[in-house]
């Protein structure tokens, strides 16, 4: 009797299941910048982010604040590795992290990375995410974009991995 | 368009302050313009409040906005992550390393996607459908997919409601492989979800055959409870448990799951309750088993039973709407946030794409933002998606609630065809009924 078909028949009536795996991006462009550069925040939930990296360094099933600190230049070294800003032809924009914090979240704590992106000036820049795809073509980075009077949202998905970001 | 400043890690400004207070209003007192914003500035501020409010269970009287910070100390606790004291935990670790050692190995791969499968839904938490997802992905996109990674996406398409392309899969495996039980028993699952109960009788027919006897039985006996025949059903479940005392205890759990849900339909709420005991005494923590156990108790007047039954499982947003809707039958001063939370949880859901809660956000739009003509919206679209007793019950109580009785229409005839008895369903019908015959009678 294979445990694995109870997969199947204890949805019998509904799924029950916990929201699936976000992640926020805010960046601030344009004029509301200073100096042309792009200010990012990129809240990370620690659980995905322990999936992967295997923050629980005593395996108590609870992280706290050390663990995470001390784990936070790989985080970052991850989390950057997919993310991208280019500025076309004028080549790649350089990604500078700047500070790491923790954020709350209605459905979890998560890791804030702090960052500036220094484009080329006026150059149109482009995002490419695919931050937990391979792993889990389930997440999505929630891209929240404030430049001048405007705020503009995205949603990066598997199958959407690119938005251009306004001037 | 609202103008909203630059934020600084440091502190959140008067006008981020405002932005929260504002989504909070209208959260929390849904009497008032709900949709005063557009979209992308509604996102935004979702995004701004959510992302930023540090929204514990536990804490009574803290403002709902805070920054970003740096804890004061090494020691704060943080978040909460499966433990590798939990030999579930240990065992898609393992699964996982063999996996990574053979990455082209299908049987390999099929025992990880299983395990992350069985955990997503033991313990409520979609993240875990995306990880089975990926790993048996690389056969997904072959040109002749094998059947066993056919029925493991199907089986992951279906926990996500997404039933029609879980059918597809499933009719797919079942051409090449007709004798595989597993896949009988999920459509078998599906075509009960989406109220086609002559397919599903075949479909158990079908498990029978191929899966064996046992397994082919409790379908069929399932399947009796939504016909009417809930008395055979129950005779029938009684049997197929006394003949389990061997099997793994999850099998078990199931079947004293189906009783405890037939002794519902027989109005025997003891025998219903020692059953549901029962399951979660076989499995203690299964997200599942929790929340049909919590209706029960929400249904009988016991919500504060459903606050200490769910206390620690307010990470699945199913279990968490239980929650909410014990606060508010406690009217507790709780009760507004916990609302004001499941509505930015469900809004996140449906920000992502992840819209598959159709039955759940009915019955908050009722019973939390009570506002039956959007539950009434939400009933019927879930009920073009699924058509199990439950969808057919929120969309009947939304219909009296909005007194638009002739958009119970299409339930009526289900009920009336399939036969189903159920002592909260049959008398919301009845009213119903009444309320058309009064309708056709120009009566007031």
């Amino acid at each position: 009797m294979k445990r694995a078909w109870l997969a199947a028949l204890l949805i019998a009536s509904t799924a029950h299941a916990h929201s699936a795996s976000d992640a926020y991006l805010t960046l601030t462009v344009g004029e509301a910048a200073a100096g042309g550069v792009i200010h990012g925040q990129w809240d990370i939930a620690l659980r995905d982010l322990d999936f992967v990296l295997q923050l629980d360094d005593d395996g108590d099933g609870r992280l706290t604040w050390g663990e995470v600190r001390r784990h936070l230049a790989d985080v970052e070294r991850y989390a950057f590795a997919h993310l991208r800003v280019e500025a076309g032809t004028r080549g790649a924009c350089t990604i500078k992290p700047t500070s790491r914090m923790i954020d709350g979240h209605a459905d979890g704590t998560y890791a804030a990375l702090f960052f500036d992106v220094l484009c080329p000036r006026a150059a149109a820049a482009t995002l490419d995410y695919d931050m937990f795809f391979a792993i889990d073509p389930s997440h999505r980075g929630i891209v929240v974009i404030h430049g001048g009077n405007d705020v503009a949202t995205a949603v990066l998905s598997p199958q959407h991995r690119r938005i251009d970001l306004p001037r | 368009m609202l103008y909203v400043t630059v934020r600084r890690p440091d502190a959140p400004t008067r006008i981020h302050r405002a932005i929260c207070s504002e989504y909070l209003r209208m959260r929390t007192h849904p009497s008032g313009p709900r949709q005063r914003f557009v979209l992308p500035t509604a996102l935004a501020m979702l995004a701004l409040c959510v992302g930023q409010a540090r929204l514990q269970a536990a804490e009574v009287a803290a403002a709902p906005f805070k920054a970003p910070y740096v804890p004061s100390s090494d020691a704060e606790p943080l978040q909460e992550v499966p433990s590798v004291a939990d030999p579930a935990v240990r065992q898609m670790r393992s699964l996982r390393a063999a996996q990574a050692a053979a990455p082209r190995d299908l049987p390999a791969a099929i025992r990880l996607a299983d395990a992350y499968v069985d955990y997503s839904r033991q313990v409520g938490d979609a993240h875990y459908a995306g990880y089975a997802e990926a790993v048996i992905a690389p056969w997904m996109s072959e040109p002749r997919t094998p059947a066993v990674a056919l029925v493991t996406q199907a089986t992951i398409l279906q926990y996500r409601h997404q039933f029609d392309d879980a059918r597809a899969l499933l009719d797919a495996a079942l051409r090449s492989d007709p004798r595989n039980g597993q896949a009988w028993l999920t459509l078998a699952t599906l075509d009960m979800v989406q109220g086609d109960y002559p397919a599903a009788g075949k479909d158990c027919a079908q498990v029978a055959g191929s899966a064996g006897f046992d397994w082919g039985l409790a379908c069929s006996a399932n399947l009796r409870s939504y016909l009417g025949q809930a008395r055979q059903s129950l005779a029938l479940l009684t049997q197929a448990a006394a003949a389990s005392a061997g099997a793994p205890a999850g099998y078990q759990a199931w079947v004293q799951g189906l009783i405890a849900e037939t002794a519902e339909r027989l109005g025997d709420w003891p025998l219903a309750e020692k059953h549901h005991i029962q399951a979660l005494t076989l499995l203690p923590q299964d997200n599942f088993l929790l929340v049909a156990y919590a209706d029960f108790l929400l249904d009988r007047g016991r919500p504060r039973e459903v606050l200490t039954l769910l206390a620690d499982h307010a990470q699945s947003d199913t279990a968490f709407l239980r929650i909410a809707l014990a606060h508010s039958l406690l009217h507790s001063a709780d009760a507004p946030r916990y609302t004001w939370i499941m509505a930015a949880r469900f809004e996140a859901l449906t920000l992502r794409g992840s819209d598959y809660f159709g039955r759940e956000q009915a019955r908050f739009a009722l019973q939390l933002q009570h506002d039956p003509q959007t539950a009434l919206d939400m009933a019927q679209r879930n009920w073009q998606v699924q058509r199990a007793p439950w969808d057919a019950r929120v969309l009947l109580e939304a219909a009296l609630a909005a007194d638009q009785p002739q958009a119970a229409a299409d339930v009526l005839e289900f009920l009336r065809k399939t036969k189903l008895e159920d002592p909260v369903i049959l008398p919301l019908a009845s009213q119903l009924r009444e309320r058309l015959r009064q309708f056709a009678g120009g009566a007031p």
